[in-house]
C-alpha cells in the first residue's frame, strides 16, 4: 500500500517544510518514503509542489491522477492545479491564503473565487476540509507559522494521523528547529487542536 | 551513521567519495546542481571540488586528472553536455586511466525550462557506457559501479538521472567514507592515445573504442546489470523498462491485475544501462514473447533496438511504444502511460476515464515568475524600458536579445523588455545577426556574469573584431544566482574556494578595445536610465556593467538595513508602483498600498517611481 500526499502552494510559503516534515516523520518511524519536491526557481512566488509517495521502497516519484490520499493546498488559486490527483472521497485540505498574482492585483487577469475553489474540490470527489486564515492564532503578539497549524491540522483531521505518528511529528519538529522548537510546536498544537468546521 | 535523507543527487555525491573519487568539477545546472554543491559544503579531505568556467572546462579538467590516474567526477545538466561534447567525443577516442565519470541530468518534462532532451543520444553517439539508477538508493550503488567499469575498460562512463531521481529524497544509511589515498600522479607520454595526429591513430583509436564499449557489453551481461526475468511460459507478453520507468511498473500491474491481467504471463526485461543496450537479453525475449511494449522517456532509442533485434531474430509480433504511436516522445511519464501500454499489450480495456482526474488548472491565475523583491535586475529592465522611450522609440522596434538566468525574468510582465533566449552566452552573437540584417534601430543584449564567463566573451570579442554596432548590458550580480547562487569567476574573492582569485569584468572590457565603457548601479534609476539612453546613440560596440549583488545573496549576510514606509495621506492608489515594478513585496490590503517589510529589501526602485513622495526608504549612515 502506497499513501501519496500531494502539496501544493506559493514559493515563500513554507510548503516545502511541510513536505520535510512528513518525509523527517516517517524516518523517524522506519517508514519508507519518497519525497519529491519541485521547486520551480529560486524566485518567490512561483508554484511550489511536492509529492510524497510514503510505504513502499521502490516507487515512481510522480503520483497518478486519483491517487492522492491527501491534498494540502496553501494558496486557493493553486488548489485547482491538483484537483486531478485526489483520489475520490479522499481528504483535500485547504488553507484559505490568497496570493494575488501581480497581473490579479492590478485587474488584468481575474482570479477564482474561493467558491469556485471549493466546487471544483468537491465535484473532483474529495472531502474538503477548509481553513480560514482569519482563524491564525497568534504566539506573543505575532501570528504563528501558518504552515505549520496547517500541518497540525492536517494531522489530526485527515488521514495521514492513521499513517503517521503525531507525537513523532513533534519529535521531527524540535529536531528541526532546536532553538525556536516552542513557537513551533505551539503553531502545530494549535492546528492539532483547531475545531474542524 | 544514523539514517538520513538524501536526494539523488546527494547520493551520487556521497556515491563517489566512496568510490574514492579525487576531483571533482562541474557547472552549475538545474537539476543536476546539488551533487557538486554538497560536496563544496561537505569540503571532503584529499578531494579537489570545484565550480568551473563551463561544462568543457570542466570536463577537460577531469579529464586531466583521470589521465594522471585519479578518478574524477565531472557534473552537469544535459545543456552542459553539449557544451562540453567536443572534448568528450575526443576523449572517447582516447580512452582515460583513472576512472572518469560524468554525470548528466535531464529534465524530462522540462520543469526548470530549457530545451527537452534525451542525453541518452549522446552516449549512443560517443560509444560510451551510460548507467540510468532509477531510484536515490540505486544512484549510490551505480556510481560506484560507474567509476570501477571506466576503469577496466578505460572509457569515460555516463551516469544519467532524470529530475524526478536526482530531486527525490530518501532515507538511506550511508556510512562515511574514508578519504582517498594520496597516490602519486602519473605522466604518461604515448602520442598515440593522447594526440590525434593523423589518420593512422584516430582509426585505431576508434577501434579500440568500438573493443572497449564491447568489453563493457560483457561486463554488464556478467554482472547481470539488466535484470531479465522469463514468464514460465512462453508466447505471452514481454515487458522492457529502461532507466526511470522501471520504478513504476509493479504500480502498473497491481492495477491491471484486478482488470485479469496474468502477472505470470509477463517477461521483464529492466535496462539499467542504456549504452550498450542488452541485445542478447532483448533477443531472449523476443523468443519467448509475442507481443513487447517498451517503456522509456523521450527518445525511443531502446525501442529502435528492439526493432532491429526483431528483424535478427525474426519475431513477428506487435511491439508497443512510441513508434506504433501509442506515446508521445515529450514529457515524462507517469502511471497513466504504464497502464495504458499494459493494457495495449496485454488486450484489456481501460477507459480512459478510469484512470484521469477531474481536472480544473485551467481556472487558476496564471503566476508568471518574476525577479525578487530588490532584486538588481530589475533596475536594469526599467532602465533600459525608459532609456527606449527617452529616444522616442517604441519597445516594438528595438530588439533586446536576452540570454540564461535570473536576467531572462525580464522577458515576464511588466517588464516584457527581452526577446528572446538560446543558450548561455547567445544573446551577444545573436544580436550580431540582427544588425547584419539590416535593424537600424539600436540593437541590445543583456547576459549575466557568469554566463559572460562560461560562453560570452568569445561572442563580444567576435563583436569588437567586425565592429558590429550594439550594445552589451552584464547584468553583473556577483553570482551564478537562478541555479542557487554558486560562485563564478567574478564573484568576490571571500566567496571563492580556498585560494581562489576574483576575475574583474571591469577589467576584462577595456582590455578588449572597447571605447564606450560604463558602470551602472541598477538601484539608481536616474543615472541608469541616462547612460543606457547615452550608449545607444553612440557608435561602434557598446558595454554597460550593471553592478549590484543579487538581493538573496546580500540579505543573506546583511539582512535588511533600513526602512521603508508608505505615506497612505500622499499615496493616490494609482499602482504606479506596481505597475511599472511588478515587485511582489508590494501589495493592496483593505484598499491601501502595503509594503511587505519582510520581503522588501530596500532598493528604493518603488520610491523613485512614485510621483507623489508616497513611498519613503530610508537607509543607515
Ligand atoms: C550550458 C548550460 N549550463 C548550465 C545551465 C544552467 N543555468 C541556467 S541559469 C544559470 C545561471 C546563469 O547565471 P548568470 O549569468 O550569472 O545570471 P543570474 O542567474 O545570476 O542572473 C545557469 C548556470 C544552462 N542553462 N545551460
Ligand atoms: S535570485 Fe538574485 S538575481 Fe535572481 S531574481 Fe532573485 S535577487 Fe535577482
Ligand atoms: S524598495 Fe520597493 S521595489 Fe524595492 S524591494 Fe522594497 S518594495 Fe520592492
Amino acid at each position: 500500500m502506497i499513501y501519496n500526499v500531494y502539496l501544493v502552494g506559493v514559493g515563500g510559503q513554507g510548503v516545502l517544510t511541510i513536505g520535510e516534515l512528513i518525509a523527517e516523520t516517517a524516518l523517524l518511524d522506519k517508514i519508507p518514503v519518497n519525497y519529491y519536491p519541485t521547486e520551480g526557481m529560486a524566485q518567490r512566488g512561483g508554484l511550489v509542489k511536492a509529492q510524497i509517495r510514503i510505504g513502499q521502497e521502490f516507487v515512481g516519484p510522480h503520483i497518478p491522477e486519483k491517487n492522492a490520499d491527501l491534498i494540502v493546498a496553501m494558496e486557493v488559486s493553486e488548489a485547482l492545479r491538483t484537483t486531478q490527483f485526489i483520489k475520490p472521497g479522499s481528504d483535500f485540505l485547504l488553507w484559505g491564503h490568497i496570493w494575488l498574482p501581480t497581473a490579479s492585483l492590478l485587474g488584468k487577469q481575474g482570479y477564482p473565487g474561493l467558491d469556485t475553489v471549493k466546487e471544483k474540490i468537491a465535484q473532483a470527489g474529495a472531502k474538503l476540509l477548509y481553513l480560514d486564515p482569519a482563524n491564525l492564532p497568534t504566539y506573543q503578539g505575532s501570528a504563528i507559522p501558518d504552515n505549520l497549524y496547517v500541518l497540525g491540522a492536517a494531522v489530526r483531521n485527515t488521514s495521514l494521523g492513521k499513517i503517521l505518528n503525531v507525537e513523532t511529528m513533534g519529535k521531527a519538529i524540535e529536531n528541526r528547529w532546536p532553538k525556536a522548537a516552542e513557537k513551533n510546536l505551539y503553531a502545530f498544537q494549535c492546528g492539532f487542536e483547531m475545531a474542524s468546521d | 551513521m544514523a539514517e538520513q535523507i538524501v536526494n539523488g543527487n546527494e547520493a551520487l555525491a556521497l556515491g563517489a567519495l566512496k568510490a574514492g573519487v579525487r576531483v571533482v568539477t562541474g557547472y552549475p545546472g538545474t537539476p543536476s546542481t546539488r551533487a557538486l554543491a554538497s560536496l563544496l559544503a561537505m569540503n571532503p579531505e584529499n578531494v579537489h571540488v570545484e565550480w568551473s568556467t563551463n561544462e568543457k572546462v570542466a570536463f577537460e579538467i577531469a579529464t586531466g586528472a583521470s589521465w594522471a590516474g585519479l578518478r574524477a567526477l565531472c557534473t552537469m545538466k544535459m545543456s552542459g553536455l553539449n557544451v562540453a561534447y567536443d572534448s568528450l567525443i575526443s576523449v572517447a577516442h582516447s580512452g582515460i586511466v583513472g576512472g572518469l565519470v560524468v554525470y548528466v541530468a535531464d529534465d524530462v518534462g522540462a520543469n526548470a525550462g530549457m530545451a527537452e532532451q534525451d542525453s541518452r543520444g549522446f552516449a549512443a553517439l560517443a560509444d560510451l557506457p551510460m548507467l540510468e539508477p532509477a531510484s536515490v538508493k540505486e544512484t549510490y550503488q551505480l556510481v560506484q559501479t560507474a567509476f570501477q567499469i571506466s576503469e577496466e575498460i578505460g572509457s569515460p562512463v555516463f551516469i544519467r538521472l532524470v529530475t524526478a531521481v536526482a530531486n527525490s529524497k530518501n532515507v538511506m544509511n550511508i556510512p562515511p567514507a574514508e578519504p582517498p589515498p594520496l597516490k602519486p600522479p602519473l605522466l604518461i607520454k604515448d602520442i598515440q592515445k593522447y594526440t590525434k595526429a593523423g589518420s593512422a591513430i584516430c582509426l585505431a583509436q576508434h577501434q579500440d573504442l568500438l573493443n572497449r564499449l564491447e568489453k563493457a557489453r560483457h561486463i554488464f551481461d556478467e554482472m547481470q546489470l539488466n535484470p531479465l526475468h522469463l514468464s514460465p511460459r512462453s508466447g505471452k507478453v514481454g515487458i522492457i523498462a529502461s532507466g526511470i520507468t522501471r520504478a513504476y511498473l509493479g504500480e502498473a500491474i497491481d492495477f491491471l491485475e484486478n482488470l485479469g491481467l496474468q502477472k505470470e504471463d509477463l517477461s521483464i526485461l529492466e535496462i539499467i544501462a542504456s549504452n550498450p543496450l542488452p541485445l542478447d537479453q532483448i533477443q531472449q525475449v523476443l523468443n519467448h514473447t509475442q507481443s513487447v511494449v517498451v517503456f522509456e522517456e523521450l527518445d525511443p532509442l531502446v525501442e529502435r533496438e528492439v526493432y532491429i533485434q526483431a528483424q535478427r531474430c525474426g519475431f513477428k509480433g506487435n511491439i508497443f511504444g512510441k513508434l506504433n504511436g501509442l506515446f508521445s516522445k515529450v514529457g515524462a511519464y507517469e502511471l497513466i502511460h504504464f497502464i495504458k501500454g499494459l493494457a495495449a499489450v496485454c488486450e484489456i480495456e481501460v477507459t480512459e476515464e478510469v484512470l484521469r482526474g477531474f481536472h480544473s488548472e485551467e481556472l487558476a491565475a496564471p503566476r508568471p515568475i518574476t525577479v525578487c523583491a530588490g532584486c538588481p535586475h530589475r533596475g536594469t529592465y526599467m532602465a533600459i524600458n525608459q532609456a527606449i522611450r527617452k529616444l522616442r522609440l517604441r519597445k516594438e522596434e528595438v530588439m533586446v536579445t536576452g540570454d540564461i538566468g535570473c536576467t531572462i525574468l525580464g522577458m515576464n510582465p511588466p517588464f516584457n523588455t527581452i526577446w528572446n533566449e538560446i543558450s548561455m552566452g547567445a544573446s551577444i552573437a545573436l544580436a550580431q545577426g540582427f544588425v547584419h540584417a539590416g535593424v537600424k534601430t539600436p540593437v541590445i543584449a543583456t547576459m549575466g556574469d557568469s554566463t559572460f564567463f562560461h560562453a560570452g566573451i568569445p561572442g563580444l570579442v567576435n563583436a569588437v573584431q567586425h565592429q558590429v554596432p550594439l550594445t552589451l548590458i552584464i547584468m553583473d550580480n556577483g553570482w551564478t544566482a537562478m541555479t542557487g547562487m554558486q560562485a563564478n569567476p567574478g564573484t568576490d574573492a571571500n566567496f571563492q574556494n580556498g585560494e581562489g582569485k576574483s576575475v574583474d569584468i571591469a577589467q576584462i572590457i577595456p582590455s578588449l578595445s572597447i571605447e564606450h565603457f560604463f558602470t551602472i548601479d541598477p538601484y539608481n534609476l536616474e543615472a541608469s536610465t541616462a547612460t543606457i539612453q547615452n550608449a545607444l546613440t553612440l557608435p561602434g560596440v557598446k558595454v554597460i556593467l550593471a553592478r549590484r549583488e543579487c538581493a538573496i545573496q546580500a540579505q543573506r549576510r546583511e539582512g535588511r538595513p533600513g526602512n521603508i514606509t508608505v505615506n497612505a495621506d500622499l499615496c493616490n492608489l494609482c499602482k504606479l508602483c506596481i505597475t511599472i515594478t511588478g515587485c511582489p513585496a508590494i501589495s493592496i490590503t483593505n484598499g491601501k498600498l502595503e509594503i511587505d517589510t519582510e520581503l522588501c529589501s530596500r532598493c528604493g526602485l518603488c520610491a523613485e517611481v512614485c510621483n507623489f513622495d508616497a513611498i519613503q526608504l530610508e537607509m543607515p549612515g
